[in-house]
């Protein structure tokens, strides 16, 4: 261990308008290792990559690569050294195909140097996939292959710079248990290799079953360096927020069910959903665990009406209710918090008030038809209250908040409409360590006002800490239930993979932030 | 994020059974049978003209109709390009207009010999394409402003420099013009009487595949219309390809504007308008998506033959026009549908 | 990489001052006219075509006449009918001594003929009527009149009966209605024998109407006659023959003048063609406006004629000053 780092970052200053990104931050890469960079959002990690990738410049500071200061001024210049990144947001070309993929920008050409040649460019991919293990065709359009597939082809395109440097940006976020298990094999050869990684992840436990070492960040400075094996994760995780958080386990006394407010009976659509019955009682929080495409989302979206269905009732308050588009659903007091909150949650590009208000507005609307605008900012300001958004005011856009006060926006937006079904599909993601905390208590206070929750949840300790209820699914259908005292990390597994056929268990199971 | 849509939905199917699996395999090869629908409904078209007309399946009418679609054929060929890399062109039928009066200018003001005509036609119409590539590019300026401007620039400038009137190409040194679309080389050679107009259409064509399947600048072509971020952060300069497709858009303008020119023997410094939207018709109709990174070449050419069949055996059924439009917007929205139920399809 | 982006930036800066400086004195010129001169704002359905540069030829000539000061201005197609009545809106605007007027829509203008009557500006009417009696007077060709002899024409060129077809430049002008009716009303009154196979609309666009009228040709083989009922159809019509080699196998009658028109014309391969005065129709245009401002009487309607021309009268005294190029 006492050769030189293969990267060595010292120094690093990086300003942006307002912001002081990263302080005097640091970092070390040895080659054939898997080093973890951890921290929360906002902590610098990206920032901190993207100065050694070239898509920012630093401010000061120093770049050692293999024992020489380099400087880093574009992205093709640390291509040419060898630094390979795979962002979190894949940045493939969908409708080209895998090897036209890989060798953008560097296409073999023919002797007329304006034709390509298709034959040497999948000569060297196919050379280059032999390498790495790995069964893509590389005629294959990109669009077509799963996105582990296509993040191995991102990982193939990095190598084929020659990469001995290579930056993964929170690579298992869209992957199943046995894609993760693929890309580990991978990191695994490359680091036997000699390949230095440099592996960003928020899930504890993958971090403990691949990387060596573990840099953490917080708030744009560098906290500490240790050896994975050294120290156990609930510490990592103090690192990075800076104090100590415990997982309590859910506190109070026996579930008092109220009565029934929500009741589905027969829920079918074709094989996403079969025969899935169930009720949701007044003041209960309501888990739904389960595997990857097991069917839980569809279900909310099936009782949101977003997705037809193919048969089954459902009753609100006793009365059965038709739902055939989200409109209907939103009359009848249901809201829908999707996983995707930018995509399906939120006006991004509008203030919080406007947020707040949209599925409200007939009630903000004055009988001319002019907005009561005072009304809106002032409901507005309720809910950034009560519910404590960090927010300057109420007419900051909602794209300027982090993903925590965002998700607090979506259900502010819902309690206006006076929705007292909420359906939240995985409340967390991409929410700081910190901001989680804020979220559960959130939600155990809108419980304990008489509000009625389903959360769809992918992480167990989310499911065991959260829910009064949990029910599991399976293949569409729902494999069990558990109360809360039954409820057990081991048990929801269980049910979880339940499968029909005999082929059960295919799916290898691993406790915590289970992926989706 | 059309992109985010699909990476997701692939990944629910990936959880699928193989069978899941092999039906998607057999429908991701879907741009083929995109045109395979297109092609047949070419046929079928020509087939329906056929019985109801005696009049249509007919040599000369054959060739009436690829001569007019020569014109909007290969400005289609042009528009096919910036439209894979997510951009548009409304300047193609202007940019055609401006051409043909320089092309005039150069031959019958000046006295220049026809060739230099020729090139001077082609080289205005790459140097518009140019002006919009480097306003896209470098000044990121929408494409769509870009070229509206260059639409208005460049019908005005037609105007002035004609000084509104048309320019004949009867004088004698330009004598010869007409020859470029209404001779036939074909017939010189093998007594088959295909207007040179028609022979240049499909040669081009196969020129404009090749380049847009065969070479770097198809490549990323292709590449700038999937993701334009990911093309760039692969070290490709984008900004130069984007010029470069504004560039051969701008070059099939001017090529289109000689062969009009030629037909009608006439530079019309007031022609063009509108003809940019049929360009794109018949791009859409050949299966080429707006939203960049997919279309073909022999798309483009089947959609603009469909439009041209259809506009001609209504014709010949004295079908009234106002009735023409109708069918043809129809046959338009519902060649998109098409390619949208395939797509969610596959 | 500097150097020539600064050139390009260069380059559209002085080019756009040069458009800008060309726009500004087009507005000098017309604000002087509420000064000494009178004022009169000339609305033509057009600008682009060789008639209505021809018009404008003869409202410059009777401007330079009587002293006026005047704009010519229309909007770039015929069916532009809301960008015609803004024209006619901002010409209002300049307080102007009268208004000439060649209505697109003979009904949209009416509110604003109101309000010009209102106001005391006398408008002159031209190239086609307004239904109002607003007009002072109307110098116009009567296209219904001129229509019908190009049907005595045909008629008598294709020996009275055969199949003849039309291609008209637009379905919902007033010109393009009145010649495709005055056509088809003489045919249908006159010449029983003479069948009408097929009329369509090739909104003046050559090339558009050349493959129309090829098609037209295709579908009926034993076609006698086709009649363009403007410059640009009348030209679609001699390409489509030409490009069938149908020449002196169809009598193509064709409508003003242009020089293809007149070549053909000469060389036979058109038959002959009817011409309207446009020089004469600008002209009157503002000569009636200067007489209706100064209190003279003015007819109301002046017919500023139209003639039929073909090989033996194209060069007469009588024609040639009424032909454009």
């Amino acid at each position: 261990m006492n050769a030189i780092p293969l990267v060595a970052m010292e120094g690093i200053e990086k300003r942006f308008p307002g912001v002081h990104a990263l302080k005097q931050c640091r970092f070390e890469l040895r080659a054939g290792e898997v080093h973890a960079l951890v921290g929360e959002n906002g902590a610098g990690k990206s920032t901190l990559m993207k100065v050694l990738t070239g898509v920012y410049r630093k401010d000061a500071g120093r770049i050692v690569y293999k024992g020489t200061e380099v400087d880093i001024p574009d992205t093709i210049k640390a291509q040419q050294l060898g630094i390979g990144i795979i962002h979190q947001e894949l940045n493939l070309m969908p409708h080209l195909t895998v090897a036209q993929n890989i060798y953008i920008g560097r296409e073999p050409r023919k002797k007329i140097p304006l034709f390509l040649d298709e034959k040497a460019l999948h000569e060297q991919v196919r050379h280059l996939f032999g390498r790495m293990n790995l069964a893509v065709d590389p005629r294959a359009k990109v669009s077509e292959l799963t996105v582990a597939k296509q993040q191995m082809v991102e990982i193939a395109k990095a190598l084929s710079y020659r990469s001995e440097v290579l930056i993964m940006d929170e690579p298992t976020a869209a992957l199943t248990d046995s894609e993760i298990a693929e890309l580990f094999r991978i990191i695994a050869r490359l680091r036997a290799e000699g390949v230095g990684i440099v592996y960003i992840s928020h899930r504890m436990d993958e971090l403990r079953r691949i990387t060596d070492r573990i840099t953490v960040m917080r708030d744009g400075s560098y906290i500490d360096t240790v050896r994975t094996a050294d120290v156990d994760m609930d510490r990592i995780i103090a690192m990075m927020v800076g104090r100590e958080v415990y997982h309590e386990p859910k506190t109070g006394g026996a579930a008092k069910l109220g009565e029934p407010v929500l009741e589905v009976t027969g829920l079918s659509r074709g094989k996403a959903i079969r025969n899935v019955s169930f009720a949701l009682h007044k003041g209960e929080i309501l888990g739904f665990a389960g595997l990857m495409g097991a069917g839980r989302t569809e279900v909310a979206r099936a009782v949101f009406g977003a997705d037809p269905i193919d048969g089954g009732t459902i009753r609100v308050h006793g009365r059965e209710v038709r739902i055939k588009q989200p409109s209907d659903a939103v009359r009848h007091g249901i809201g829908y918090l999707s996983e995707d909150r930018k995509r399906f949650g939120l006006l991004v590009d509008m203030d919080v008030q406007t947020n707040v208000a949209i599925s409200s507005y007939a009630r903000f609307r004055h009988p001319t038809g002019w907005m009561k605008r005072d009304k809106i900012a002032q409901t507005a300001e309720e809910v950034v209250r009560s519910l404590k958004v960090k927010t300057p005011n109420v007419r900051q856009k909602v794209k300027f908040l982090s993903g925590g006060n965002q998700q607090k926006v979506v259900i502010g937006k819902w309690l206006t409409r006076n929705s007292d079904i909420l359906i939240f599909d995985e409340p967390t993601r991409g929410i700081d360590v910190g901001a989680k905390n804020e979220i559960y208590k959130l939600l155990e206070q809108l419980a304990a006002q008489g509000k009625s929750i389903l959360m769809i949840s992918s992480e167990l300790p989310e499911i065991l800490r959260m829910s009064d209820r949990v029910i599991v699914m399976c293949e569409g259908r729902i494999t069990g239930e558990l109360s809360r005292e039954e409820a057990t990390q081991e048990a929801i597994m269980k049910l979880a993979t339940l499968h029909s056929d005999k082929s059960a268990g295919h799916e290898s199971v691993t406790s915590g932030g289970n992926p989706k | 994020m059309k992109w985010a849509v699909n990476a997701s939905g692939e990944n629910n199917a990936g959880a699928e059974t193989p069978a899941g699996a092999n039906r998607r395999f057999s429908f991701a090869r879907g741009g083929v049978l995109q045109q395979l629908l297109a092609f047949a409904s070419l046929i079928l078209l020509v087939i329906v003209f056929s019985f109801s007309s005696d009049n249509f399946f007919v040599f000369d009418n054959i060739m009436g109709i690829l001569l007019s679609t020569a014109v909007i054929g290969v400005l289609a060929l042009g528009s096919t390009f910036v439209i894979v890399t997510g951009g548009i062109d409304l300047a193609v039928g202007t940019v055609m207009t401006f051409s043909s009066v320089m092309t005039g200018v150069i031959i019958t003001f000046w006295g220049a010999p026809i060739p230099l005509g020729i090139i001077g036609g082609i080289a205005t119409g790459a140097f518009c394409g140019f002006l919009s590539g480097v306003a896209v590019a470098k000044m990121k300026i929408p494409p769509f402003i870009v070229t509206l401007a260059m639409m208005m620039i460049t019908k005005g400038l037609s105007l002035i420099i004609s000084g509104t009137k048309p320019i004949y190409f009867t004088d004698g040194r330009a004598s010869g013009f007409k020859d470029i679309s209404m001779a036939s080389v074909t017939h010189s050679l093998f007594g088959i009487e295909i207007p040179n107009a028609v022979l240049i259409f499909f040669g081009l064509a196969i020129v404009a595949g090749l380049l847009l399947t065969k070479t770097i600048v198809g490549r990323y072509t292709f590449a700038l219309g999937s993701n334009e971020e990911a093309t760039r952060l692969s070290g490709v300069k984008v900004d130069f390809w984007k010029i470069v497709v504004y560039t051969i858009t701008g070059v099939f303008s001017g090529i289109a504007g000689i062969l009009m020119a030629s037909r009608l023997n006439t530079a019309h410094p007031a022609l063009g308008a509108g003809y940019e939207l049929e360009a794109i018709a018949a791009v859409v109709i050949g299966g080429t998506s707006l939203s960049g990174g997919q279309g073909t070449i022999l798309g483009t050419v089947i959609g603009a033959l469909i439009t041209s069949v259809l506009t001609n055996g209504l014709r010949i059924l004295s079908v009234p026009q106002e009735w023409q439009t109708v069918i043809i917007g129809l046959v338009l929205v519902g060649a998109v549908y098409a390619d949208i139920l395939r797509r969610r399809k596959a | 990489m500097k150097t020539k982006k600064f050139g390009l930036i260069g380059v559209s800066l002085l080019a756009a001052a040069m458009v800008l400086g060309a726009c500004g004195k087009k507005n000098d010129n017309a604000a002087a006219g509420g000064g000494d001169k009178m004022y009169i704002p000339v609305i033509s359905k057009g600008f682009q075509h060789q008639f209505w540069q021809a018009v404008k030829q003869g409202a410059e000539k009777a401007a330079k006449e009587t002293g006026v000061e005047i704009t010519f201005e229309g909007p770039e197609t015929e069916s532009q009918v809301d960008k015609q009545i803004e024209m006619l809106q901002a010409a209002l605007d300049k307080k102007p001594a009268a208004i000439a007027f060649a209505a697109l829509d003979s009904k949209a203008a009416i509110p604003l003929l109101e309000k010009a009557k209102a106001s005391n500006i006398p408008v002159v009417g031209f190239d086609s009527g307004v239904d109002s009696d607003i007009p002072v007077t109307t110098a116009a060709t009567d296209n219904l009149a001129a229509a019908g002899l190009a049907a005595d024409k045909m008629a008598e060129l294709i020996g009275g009966k055969g199949e003849v077809a039309v291609i008209v430049h637009d379905q919902t002008s007033r010109t393009g209605i009145d010649r495709r009716d005055g056509f088809v009303k003489r045919i249908e009154e006159k010449y029983p024998d003479i069948k009408i196979v097929d009329i369509q609309y090739g909104g003046g666009d050559q090339l558009k109407s050349t493959d129309l009228a090829k098609a037209i040709m295709q579908a009926h083989p034993n076609l006698k006659g086709f009649f363009g009922a403007n410059e640009g159809s009348a030209i679609g019509v001699l390409n489509a023959v030409g490009e069938l080699k149908k020449d002196g196998q169809i009598v193509v009658i064709g409508y003003d003048s242009g020089k293809q028109q007149m070549d053909a014309i000469r060389s036979g391969k058109m038959a002959g063609a009817i011409t309207q005065d446009p020089i004469g129709i600008g002209y009157w245009s503002v000569k009636a406006a200067v007489q209706a401002v100064k209190g003279e009487k003015v007819e109301p309607s002046i017919d500023t004629g139209f003639h039929w021309y073909d090989k033996t009268n194209i060069d007469s005294d009588e024609i040639k000053p009424l032909l454009y190029e």
